[in-house]
């Protein structure tokens, strides 16, 4: 009889927090949405940062977090250094991330506190990668990724918690010149780095495509890590031409990353158009739409381009690339934990039972509607339309949270 | 003791939970055989090197070996080369996985 290692499915009471929180927090930020006014949409504005923090460190971050705890010894076909820290992680996120929301809702002096508890929170989760990586032995392009991604993630939070203490008060800093850089190591450098990694095991793995070329995912992956480098380089310099350089080496990398993806659809066997296809095709569809937008910006200079860049980028791309993944790895790790041990006793469930098909298609429908419609009020700058969207949003998130606690308890 | 065709149809119980296919019509093992002794050998490979759900795989095609009479032992030899593709599957399993 073998023994059957946790080391490629942690245990789910581990995970399941991760995701419980997450769609929480992603319905929290959808929300938030009604406060937002469209007189006073930008970039700096603090309802704002605090909504995209909510949003950003709640729902992506604390859902690619727990997500990781699985597909990381997945990924890198070694079994992690400590799962157990993980434990530590979601409080921490959680306690931290709400306390930076209220911050920049009004209470400037939660930042600094907060931002320390995000900084513990990651500091775990980057330390417990790196001691995992460092048990690889032979390094593919997806371990070089995590690598990467993580330590972009380490100097991102760096610079996050110097702009909390400048927020605060605390510091004299130049929290514009250095939000830039911070916007870039993250989002671009953790977030989107790790999704363009994951693409390469997942999107085949699911799709059973074979016979594609990795060629282009090492292009993106470069062009993504030169734009960092030379915004990052324009903080300090003051070279704007080094920022613009960034912005355009991002937009092309992130097209190259796209025609990968393109290319791995296309060789799929399994033609399938399932709430996971579904949402991964919207996904990449609002990726399309933030480039657009963000180049018609760079051309324009008119700033709701830019907001819906990157409204498209985050509710978009980032939203529903998780969400569709979070369609497959609880099934997964439920039906490991419970249905696993009666294979060859009893009738088990195929993973599609699994899926509450109403109420991630509701979720899917809702969503997208609320995507659109809230892209085209920042763009029209119509607040009574971002009511609307937030509205559809609302409802498509309400049901993706009963999704989320249906499959957590199948049985 | 037992021929190729008859531990393939032992194997075929094993269902993969994500897509809903027995292993043997997704093309999955190559080969397996039998001495006199009862002792089985199978050969099998998977459709991704990163499937999480490889060792319960070759534990479920254990077990489905060790419950025809008199096998001894069974070993199992994952193995990488040649890289599955869906043109190893049956037809019906294309048919069914080429529908949108």
């Amino acid at each position: 009889m073998f023994s059957i290692s946790q080391d490629f499915a942690p245990p789910f009471k581990l995970i399941a927090p991760f995701f419980i929180l997450g769609s929480l927090f992603y319905l929290a930020s959808v929300a938030y949405i009604y406060f937002i006014s469209a007189q006073n949409i930008s970039m700096l504005d603090t309802k704002i940062l605090g909504f995209v923090h909510l949003f950003l460190l709640g729902f992506i971050m604390m859902t690619i977090f727990g997500a990781m705890a699985q597909l990381v010894p997945v990924v890198l076909e070694v079994g992690h250094f400590g799962v157990e820290l993980f434990y530590a992680i979601w409080p921490l996120l959680s306690v931290g991330t709400l306390m930076m929301a209220f911050g920049f809702f009004g209470y400037p002096m939660l930042l600094p506190f907060g931002g320390v508890v995000v900084l513990i929170s990651m500091m775990i989760f980057i330390l417990e990668i790196f001691l995992t990586i460092k048990k690889v032995k032979k390094f593919n392009l997806v371990m070089k990724s995590i690598l990467i991604s993580n330590t972009f993630l380490f100097f991102g939070i760096i610079v996050g918690l110097v702009m909390a203490l400048g927020y605060s008060g605390l510091i004299d800093i130049d929290i514009n010149a250095l939000l830039k850089s911070h916007v870039f190591l993250i989002v671009v450098g953790y977030i989107t780095i790790t999704i363009m990694g994951l693409s390469v095991v997942l999107l085949p793995m699911f799709g059973l495509s074979h016979g594609f070329s990795t060629k282009p995912l090492e292009k993106a992956i470069a062009a993504a890590c030169l734009a960092i480098f030379l915004v990052v380089l324009s903080t300090f310099t003051k070279i704007a031409l080094l920022e613009y350089l960034g912005y355009i080496s991002a937009i092309i990398g992130l097209f190259m990353y796209y025609y990968f993806v393109q290319t791995i659809y296309k060789t799929r066997a399994r033609k399938e158009i399932d709430i996971y296809a579904k949402s991964l095709i919207f996904s990449y569809f609002s990726l399309i739409a933030s480039l657009v937008f963000g180049a018609a910006y760079m051309v324009f200079g008119f700033e709701p381009l830019l907001l819906s860049s990157g409204w498209m980028m985050f509710f978009g791309f980032f939203s529903f690339a998780v969400t569709g993944h979070v369609y497959k790895i609880i099934p997964f790790l439920v039906w490991f934990e419970r249905f696993s041990p009666l294979v060859g006793k009893q009738k088990v469930p195929m993973l599609a039972d699994m899926l509450p098909k109403k109420s991630s298609s509701a979720q899917f429908i809702f969503c997208a509607v609320g995507v659109v419609v809230v892209a085209v009020a920042i763009l029209l700058q119509n607040d009574a339309l971002i009511k609307a969207g937030a509205s559809f949003l609302f409802v498509g998130v309400l049901a993706f949270v009963r999704s989320v606690f249906y499959m957590i308890n199948y049985k | 003791m037992y021929s190729k065709d008859e531990l393939f149809l032992a194997i075929s119980t094993v269902i993969d939970p994500e897509v809903g296919f027995n292993l043997v019509e997704m093309g999955l093992i190559y080969d397996a055989s039998c001495d006199d002794e009862g002792n089985a050998h199978v050969r099998m490979t998977l459709s991704t090197k990163a499937c999480p759900m490889h060792q319960l795989i070759q534990q479920w095609v254990k077990e489905a070996v060790q419950k025809m009479a008199n096998i001894k032992s069974v070993e199992i030899e994952l193995v990488w080369e040649p890289e599955w593709n869906i043109t190893m599957a049956q037809e019906h399993v294309k048919k069914a996985l080429s529908r949108g």
